[in-house]
Formats: structure tokens, sequence, C-alpha cells
């Protein structure tokens, strides 16, 4: 058979074997047989000498021809192979994203710390210490020091908790003004200070009553501290907590430790104020009592009282978690039913 | 109390409607809780006469004709026991609401027509507690005479067009808890003049005062005021007098109990009437009661005496727990015609806790508790008798019997006017002041900046300058006050350390994943001292509500495992909780309060899991996530030490010391334990419980910063044969003391003991990770401490190196 012959077969036999290999080792062997050093094409270069010289120019083009397709074709054939190798690969690795993924414990802070933090974040931001007392409260500093004179009805056994004739459970944060007041030096720059923690009454617990709860205790005392003054950062705390839209009012009071006294109410978040189940149909909710701290307070803790002058103010902090978060049992709070507590964490801040 | 809205109109003219004055009232003085207005939802009740009854024969029912003011007499049945020819009674009309939004219907009661209700007081919205006695079972029965006619409405009539502020007054504002208290305080709020009359009383009889002889102590009753009257007739009250106490929540009894209450309402003062039987032997006294006296009251409950109960007797035996009720055998009957009136001031305090220790508060006892007018004695008694002449045909006999009668001094306050404006933050100018006082009616005297207030005995709750201060406040208005922010040199807010510090491991358990437990600090005596090593005398409350709440915890873990069994109980098995707050003891004669942190693990690691990695919580996840706390503090040289704890399981606790000290223990919670609580049985809980005081006094106090290191480390692993009873943390210490100051980190990597093994044998392997940060180490370097370790290691533990 003629060489250009045997070449044109070689081309066509040789691409067809390039395409039908299946793996980069078959594609391996096709190489060596079509151009390796003993392959297809190196025979048809020995046969040469068979040739006629006047076309050896012709065939020795041809072959070289036919060698860089192949080339050509295996390397393409190559890329061909290792990109399927890659797709299959991927495909083997697909994974179902939309599966849930593997959650270790979720931690959640207690709804009434929720308000205790974000009060006190409040109360530092304006230069307030923040202060803890003791609450085994010795009679003296719960009751003597706020003037609640010794017949006081909160002072019974019925109301409050006693373990002797001198301490207690503190029924109130109270005893922290005291304390605080006896030891502030007025040199030192005027006292602002509030004392949250836990206080103890007599009450069988129930769906509104807690034997135990938190409450926030806030005292500014200087030489010109005024109504006005309270009323500005009773309206603050307020609003801050209820939201700016609530409106507020002031009511006469009475505390033992405060003349004057007062209460304030915000108008009702669940009505806006026309009158609900939640307000008792007044429009209103009260959330917190205040005063300008007893003249007899200061006396008790050595301050004089025509000099110095203040305000106090006692946050329910279980009942503003109650009204915040439209809690319907005080109970919930103490009980620690993951359920429950697991749906404050977006209020975080 | 119940301040009627008609009747204040006898005192002050009224230009504001109820629900605006209750609001002016609120905002000013005292909060009014609620307006009532009984009529409210009523329809269609008229007054009806009763022109015949008869009783359908075999029932309960009567058949009757009344005459609504219409051309002709309606049929209504009427099942009433007391409904009765000639009565004049309420009737609900067809088409007329009753309580409860109840609608009435023309109708067939057993097949005759009937064309209304004839209706008792509870239908149509009165209070069981209000009703007279007679009309409590029945319909209700206008008195003869009463200014009422068939077909008018009756709510005029019945007191129930009528607005009720509902005064829910503070304790110093006890002076409102009468009319004419009230009176003054609405009248100083809308600026209007009040008028409160005086009285006039002269006798009809002779003077009866030495009849009887009265002794009084006077500390339990410095004021003690009697009058007699005579040829009283015991009826039931005109309806004007009936209506004026059922709208105050007084359940109305006969004329002279219904005069007595009535002047309460009045003046405030609390009265009493005595059948003049009572004192046969012209004998009175007021005391302490005596041990094992005994008495019963006019609700017929039978109290048995206390030494500090201040009792009126008739020389012998009592008749009256004075300010709180009357006895049973004092009591004005049906048959009395001699009535002894009493108007008194008792002490407040004992007053009130004879009320509290008899559970037996009354109308008369809070006011004596919260302080009455001792202006008004001889005023109260005087318009008593008035009324009984009135209202029960009675002979006032001359004379009033003073028991006691000890006098006040009239109250003089003096202020200045820049106190006033100082603390109120106002700048009211003297006439506005006085102006304000003259609204109270209280007497004033200026001197430039000196003021000085009369104030009348009727506000007792007035004594100092800050009461001062109120006044002119709540007047002026807490709403006109100017709303600002208190201008004072700068200080620093914050928290002290050790808050920080509790605040920064309160912030890392809730990042590792804890939820934050609330719980309560009262539990059982044996709960409160579980969880603890070393015991302290406890703090216990007196009166506790109950014996599960009667002492202060010592620890935070009972809570928490509280806790676990209430979420187990609900199926809820997951948890990991952490608290933080007090233990409280009463060591050393003193009571201690510790802040202290807790937590409680139980279910698996992972909690939503299809991948079945289903690793429970343990023992030593736990370890680790208190050993990530410690790293995250800061805290090192920290020692582990098996350890038996109440209430913990005993071979699975161990002690955690910080140099040598104890700050708590770490473990699994006693099989015990959870055994005895039923939602817990077979569970597994693992906590630890530190006392972040001691922690505290181990944390390192500043961070020096050192580069990351430039040379290499290099580990070799190591296992150790050693006896089972021999710890990993021997072992390690026995490593670290040999491998020296280049054994930078040192992991156990495996443990084993079993079959493999002599007996009484495990193995445990270690990787030593040596750097020198000053230099790169030599392989000769780390073969010399390694054969160091080797030879600490068989010398010290008999252990064998592989
Ligand atoms: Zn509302």
């Amino acid at each position: 058979m003629d060489l250009l012959e045997k070449l044109d077969q070689l081309r066509g036999r040789g691409l067809e074997k390039i395409n039908a290999a299946a793996d980069t080792q078959k594609l391996n062997d096709v190489r060596v047989e079509l151009v390796g050093k003993k392959g297809a094409l190196t025979e048809i270069l020995h046969a040469m000498r068979e040739v006629a010289p006047e076309r050896r120019r012709q065939v020795g083009q041809l072959v070289n021809e036919v060698r860089d397709l192949f080339n050509e074709q295996l390397a393409q054939a190559r890329y061909d192979l290792a990109q399927a190798l890659v797709a299959q690969k991927l495909a083997a690795e697909k994974i179902d994203v939309t599966l849930p993924g593997k959650r270790l414990s979720l931690g959640a802070k207690h709804p009434v710390y929720l308000i205790l933090d974000d009060l006190e974040a409040l109360f530092i931001g304006l230069g307030y210490q923040v202060v803890q007392g003791p609450e085994i409260e010795t009679d003296h500093y719960c009751f003597e020091m706020m003037n609640l004179p010794k017949d006081h009805p909160a002072r019974d056994m019925q109301e409050t908790f006693y373990i002797d004739n001198e301490n207690l459970l503190r029924s109130q944060t109270s005893g922290d003004q005291a304390r605080v007041l006896e030891k502030h030096d007025f040199s030192q720059g005027p006292l602002k200070m509030v004392g949250p923690g836990k206080v103890y009454r007599r009450d069988d617990d129930d769906a509104t009553h807690s034997h135990q709860f938190m409450q926030m205790e806030g005292l500014v005392m200087d030489r010109n501290v005024s109504m006005s003054d309270l009323k500005g950062t009773l309206e603050m705390i307020a609003k801050h907590l209820f939201g700016a839209d609530r409106e507020t009012r002031l009511r006469p009071s009475y505390f033992p430790f405060t003349e004057p006294s007062v209460e304030m109410d915000v108008s009702c978040f669940n009505c806006d104020g026309k009158g609900c189940s939640i307000c008792k149909e007044t429009g209103w909710i009260e959330v917190l009592g205040a005063g300008m701290v007893h003249p007899n307070v200061l006396e008790n803790a050595g301050i004089d009282s025509n000099v110095y002058g203040g305000f106090a103010f006692g946050l329910g902090l279980d009942r503003f978690a109650i009204l915040k978060y439209g809690v319907d049992d005080i109970r919930d709070f103490y009980t620690n039913d993951v359920r429950f507590l697991a749906q404050f964490r977006q209020e975080e801040k | 109390m119940l301040v009627s809205y008609n009747w204040l109109k006898d005192f002050v003219k009224l230009q504001v409607e109820p629900h605006a004055l209750a609001e002016k009232i609120t905002r000013t003085g005292v909060e009014i809780a609620e307006v009532k207005h009984p009529a409210t939802g009523l329809k269609k009740l008229v007054a009806g006469h009763v022109l015949n009854c008869i009783k359908l024969e075999g029932t309960h029912l009567h058949q009757c004709m009344v005459d609504v003011g219409e051309a002709e007499p309606i049929q209504i049945i009427c099942g009433a026991p007391n409904v009765a020819t000639d009565e004049m009674v309420i009737v609900a009309l067809h088409g007329a609401r009753i309580a409860g939004n109840e609608k009435i219907k023309r109708g067939k009661i057993r097949g005759i027509v009937s064309n209304g209700m004839i209706c008792g007081l509870q239908e149509i919205g009165f209070s069981d507690s209000v009703v007279p006695v007679k009309y409590r079972d029945g319909i209700f029965v206008f008195p003869k005479g009463s200014n009422i006619q068939p077909g008018e409405d009756v709510y005029h009539a019945l007191g129930m067009d009528d607005y009720l502020l509902d005064f829910d007054i503070t304790p110093n504002r006890a002076d409102t808890l009468s009319m004419e208290g009230a009176a003054y305080e609405v009248g100083a709020i809308i600026d209007q003049p009040v008028k409160v009359e005086p009285v006039n009383l002269k006798a009809d009889g002779s003077d009866w005062t030495s009849t009887l002889t009265a002794a009084v102590d006077a500390k339990l009753a410095p004021k003690f005021y009697l009058r007699k009257v005579t040829g009283v007739k015991i009826v039931e009250s005109p309806l004007w007098l009936q209506t004026r106490l059922w709208n105050a929540g007084i359940r109305p009894v006969n004329n002279v109990v219904d005069v007595t209450n009535y002047i309460m309402l009045l003046t405030g003062q609390p009265m009493h009437a005595y059948d003049a039987r009572t004192f046969k032997t012209g004998k009175l006294s007021v005391r302490l009661a005596k041990p094992d006296e005994t008495l019963t009251l006019l609700n017929e409950k039978e109290v048995a005496l206390d030494p500090a109960d201040i009792v009126i007797t008739d020389g012998n035996q009592p008749v009256m727990l004075a300010g709180v009720m009357g006895g049973l055998n004092s009591e004005v009957m049906p048959d009395s015609h001699e009535v002894i009136l009493e108007a008194a001031v008792f002490d407040g305090t004992l007053v009130r806790k004879s009320a509290l220790r008899h559970a037996n508060r009354t109308e008369a006892s809070s006011r004596f508790e919260k302080g009455i007018n001792w202006d008004n004695t001889q005023k109260a008694l005087d318009m008593a008798a008035l009324l009984l002449r009135n209202e029960a045909s009675a002979t006032i006999l001359d004379g009033v019997l003073k028991g006691s009668d000890t006098g006040r001094k009239p109250v003089m306050v003096k202020t200045t006017f820049s106190y006033l404006n100082k603390v109120l933050g106002t700048t009211l100018t003297a006439d506005q002041v006085v102006a304000l006082f003259n609204r109270l009616n209280f007497e004033t005297q200026v001197a430039r900046d000196q003021l000085t207030v009369a104030v009348p005995a009727r506000r007792w709750d007035i004594t100092i300058p800050a009461h001062l201060v109120e006044e002119v406040g709540r007047l002026y208005g807490y709403d006109n006050l100017k709303s600002k922010q208190p201008l004072l040199a700068e200080t620093q807010g914050g928290y002290a350390n050790f808050e920080l510090f509790m605040r920064h491991v309160k912030h890392f358990l809730q990042g590792q994943g804890l939820m934050e437990a609330l719980s309560y600090s009262l539990t059982s005596k044996a709960r409160a001292t579980l969880f603890t090593k070393a015991v302290q005398p406890v703090a216990e409350v007196k009166m506790p509500l109950n014996s599960s709440r009667s002492v202060m915890r010592q620890n935070l873990l009972t809570g928490l495992v509280d806790a676990a069994s209430y979420n187990f109980a609900r199926k809820e098995t997951e948890l990991a909780f952490f608290e933080q707050g007090r233990t409280y003891d009463h060591a050393d004669g003193q009571f201690n309060e510790h802040e202290h942190v807790a937590t409680l693990y139980s279910g698996h690691v992972y909690r939503n899991n299809w991948e079945h990695d289903e690793a429970p919580v343990d023992f030593y996840f736990v370890k680790g996530q208190l050993e990530n706390l410690f790293t995250a503090l800061g805290l090192t040289d920290i020692e582990y030490r098996a350890e038996e704890i109440a209430g913990m399981h005993p071979t699975r606790t161990a002690g955690i010391y910080v140099q040598g000290d104890y700050v708590g223990f770490i473990g699994m919670v006693s099989h015990a334990l959870t055994q005895t609580e039923k939602p817990l049985r077979n569970s597994e809980l693992y906590g630890y419980e530190l006392d972040l005081e001691q922690l505290s006094h181990y944390l390192p106090t500043s961070t020096q910063a050192k580069p990351a290191p430039k040379f290499p480390a290099m580990s070799r692993d190591l296992s150790v044969l050693v006896d089972q009873s021999q710890s990993n943390q021997s072992v390690m210490a026995a490593i670290r003391q040999a491998a020296g100051h280049y054994l930078v980190k040192l992991s156990v990597i495996d443990v084993y003991q079993g079959e493999h093994l002599a007996a009484g044998k495990k193995s445990l392997a270690y990787q030593l990770t040596f750097l020198n940060e000053k230099a790169t180490l030599t392989d000769d370097l780390v073969n010399e401490k390694m054969a160091a370790v080797t030879t600490a290691l068989e010398t010290k533990l008999q252990a064998s190196v592989r």
C-alpha cells in the first residue's frame, strides 16, 4: 500500500481512537500508539526509505501535519476528560443545603435582667453610680432610717420577713439610700446613685403577687435639686421604657421616706388612654413611685436638710417586665420554664 | 371610700362633671380608682304599686296586678316570698334591662302572662353586701312615705343616678374618709368655697351624766364622749338615709345603727350606739382586755381577746372591741328604748393590731388606724343625737359624759417662700402661695420671706415645711411644674470592679449557650444547705409563708435543680441554665451574703440532630465549659480534687481549688436526689457552683502583651502505664515539674483501661509541646527533657513509660 494511503488511514483511525478513549489511562495508551517513540507515525517515518526521494518531502510534511493534529486532539481530549472528572466529583459532593444546622444550646438573658441592664445603662450614661446593698437588712436601715415609725404597718411581722427582732429580709431597696447618704461626702460632688436588687414581702404568691421581686432605687442629692428635676427624670425613664409617644402624669402619693411623694402613670399602651381591662378602664397605668427625700431621712443620716435635698425614686423591675412584655403572671419569672425564657432574646440591647 | 357626687353638692358648688372632677382629684389629691354610676346599663325600671296579690295554689308564685303609672295595671307573676298587696316595688317592664345586661320580656309563667318582673336590689346591680337583710332574699319594698309615684323611674329614689367617686386614699390622706373632708379637698382643688355647717344642739331632757361613771384610760382613748337618748323607736331608716349608706358600701340596718354610720360617713368620726341596758350597774370602763376574756362581736364571731386589745366594759365584762366592732351583748335591739352614743378617739396602732389580730377590719377600725379629726368628737356626737331625734323620735338627755378629754395643740408650720420655690423648682410669688392656702382654708401669716401656716385639726397629716411644699405643689399643679434634668456638677457613672467581674461572668455564660434563671432565695431548710461544702448556721425567717420557703439558701444549685424538675415535668429535658445571685448565712453571729454563680446541664451537646451525633452532656463536657470560663477570666493554677458534697454524686464530684483555695465544686447531681424527685428520675444532671467573691481574688490585674512565637514548637507523645488509683492530675503535675519551662502545652490524648492491660492498671497518653521563645529548640534538649520526665514518672509514680 502506498505510504500516503497508509497515512490517510492512520489519520482516520487515530482520530477515532482518540475520541473513543474513555479515561486518561486509555487516552495515554492511544497517545503511545499514535505519537509515541515506537508509535504508528514513527513507523511511517521509518518507512520513508521506501518512498521515492522526490516525494519524501511531501510525505514528511504530511506526517508532521498528522502528528500536530493528533497532539492537538489528544490535548483537547485530555482537557475534556479532566473537566468531566471535576463535574463528576462535584456532583458526588452535592449536599442538601436546606437541611437544618447542628446547634449547640443557645443562651438567653432573663427578662427581668433585660429591664435591669437596660435601666442601668441609661443611668450610668447620666452619671449615676450603681450601688448594691445587703438583702438581709437591719430594721434600722430598712425602716428606722427611712422614717418608718416603729408601729408602721410595713414593720409588721405580717408584712415583712423578720429573721429576728433586728434583722429582716429587706422589703424595699430604700435601705441602700440610707447607707449611701451616711457615707457620701458632698465636698466631692453631688450624689447620684441607683441601687438595684431583690426585695421580699410576706405575700402569698399568685398571678400579681410575689414574695420576692426586684426593685431599683434611685437617689439624686445636692444643694439645688428640685421637683422639676424629678419630673424631668421620671418622664425620661417612662419614655425610655415605654416609648416616647407615651403621655405621663404625676399624682400625689405617700411614702414615709419622701415628701412630697408622687406616683407616675403612663397612658395605657394597650388602649392608648381610651380605657380597657389592662388599665382598669382608667386609660392610665401606674409605673413608679418617687418624691423629694424626706427631711427626716436626711437628718437621720446626719445631713443638714436645710442645705441639701434631692429626689428618690423606686422602680419595680418585675412590674416593668410585666408591662413591657405583656406577661400576665409574675410567677412566670421564677419558675424558669425554658419555653417562657426563650422568647426574649431579641430584646437584648 | 365611695364619695357621692350628689352628696358633695351639699357642700361645694360643682360645675365640673363627675369624670372630669375625678381626673382633677386624681392629679391633685387622692387617686380616684373608679367612678361608678349605678344606673349604667339599666333600662325601663319603674316604681310599681301592687294593687292585688294572689298566691297561686301549689306554687311559690304570686299573681300580682301592679300599677305602673299606665292607664291599666299590668299583671306580673312574682316568686318572691315577701311580695304583698299595697307594696311599692321596683318593676322591670317589658323591654327592660337589669343587672348583667339581662333583658326582661313579656312572657308566660305556668301558662299565665307576666308583663315584666318585680325586682330585688341585687337584680338591679346592688352588691349583696349592702342590701338590707329583710330584702336580701326577696324583692325590695320602698319604705312607707317614700317620695315616689307609680311609673316613675326608680334611679333617683334609690340613689342610682348618682356618681360615686372611689377615693383610693394613701395613709396620709385619711382626712378625706368623710364627706366633710372630701368636700374641703374638692373645694381646694376646684377653687370653690366649702360650707360645712356647725351644730347647735338643745337637749330635751334632764342631765343624765351622774347616772354612769366612766373609767377611761386616756392613753388608750384620749377622747371618750358619751350621750344618752331615750324614747327611741327602732324602725327602718328613711330612703334618703339608706341610699347614702348603700352608695358608700354600707348595709342599712335600722335607724339607730344607720345614723351612727351616717355620721361616720359625714364627719369621719366612727360612732357606736349601745343599748343603755348594757350598763345596768352604772359603770363603764375603757381598758385593755384581760387574758382569757372573750367577746362575741356583732357579726357573731367569737373572739378570744388579747391583752393588747382595747375593750369597753360594763364595769365587769367586755361589751365592745374598741374601735373595731360592738359586742352582741350590747347591741341595739328592736325593743331598745334608751341608747348611749359613743364618739371617741382610740389609739390607732392598737386598733389596727386588734383588727388584724381578729381578722375583723371595719370602716371604723380603718379610720382609727389612719387617724381621725380630734376636733370632731363633740360635733359628731351632737349630730347623731339630733338625727335620732328626727328619725327615731328620740329625746336627747342633757349633758355629755366625757370619760377622757385630751386636747391637741393647734399646729403652726413655719417656712419660707424661697424654700418652697427651691424644692418645687418654681418662681411663685407670696400672693400666689397664700392664695393656694386660702383655697385649703388654712390661715396664713406673711412676713417678707417668712410664711406661717395655721393647720386645722382636720389636716393632721401636715406638721413640717415639706408637707407645705406638697400642698403648694399639688394645688399649683404637678402638670404645671417645669420638666427638666438636674443641672449638677459632672459625676462619673459606672459599676464597681466586682460588679464588672460578675457581669463578665454572666455575659460569658450566656455566650456559652446558657439560659439565665432567676430563683427564690427562700427555700426549705434541707435544700438551703445542700450543695455546700462548709455548711454554716442558716438565716431562717420567723414566720415563713410555708416550710418550703423558710430558710435563705446557701447555694444556688438547689434553685436550678428545682428549675430542672419543673421543666422535666413539662418534657423539656435539654437544659443549660445558669444563675448568678447571692447565698446567705449566719456564720460567726452575723448575716453574710456571698455572690455565687451556678450552672446546670442536662440532655445532649447538640440540640437538633438528624446526624445522630448524640453525645450526652456529661462531666467532661461541663468541665470543658468551666475550663473555658477560667481561661477567659485568666485564671491559672486550678486544681480539681475528688470530693464528696451533699447532694452531689459521691464519685463524680470535684472540689475546685485556685492557688490552693476552695472556690466551688463541679459534678453530677446525686442519684439520691434525682431518684426522689419524680420528674428527674433516671436523669443525669451536671453542673458547677462557684463563689465569685473567692474567685475574684485570683484575677490577673493587667495584661502585658507578648509577640506571637517566632520559633517552631516541638511535640512528643508519651504513654504512661500507672495504677488506676493514680489521677491524671498527679501524672500531669509530675510531667510538668520534670519537663522544665520549655513545656508550654500538655494535653491528654488517650485514656485506656481494660483487658489488654494488667489488672489495676490504666494507660494514659499525653502530648507534650516544647517551645523556646528565644531560639530554635534542639532535638537533644527535648530528648533530655523527655528522659527526665520518664525518670520522674518511674520513680515518683512507679509508672512505666512507653
Ligand atoms: Zn388601657
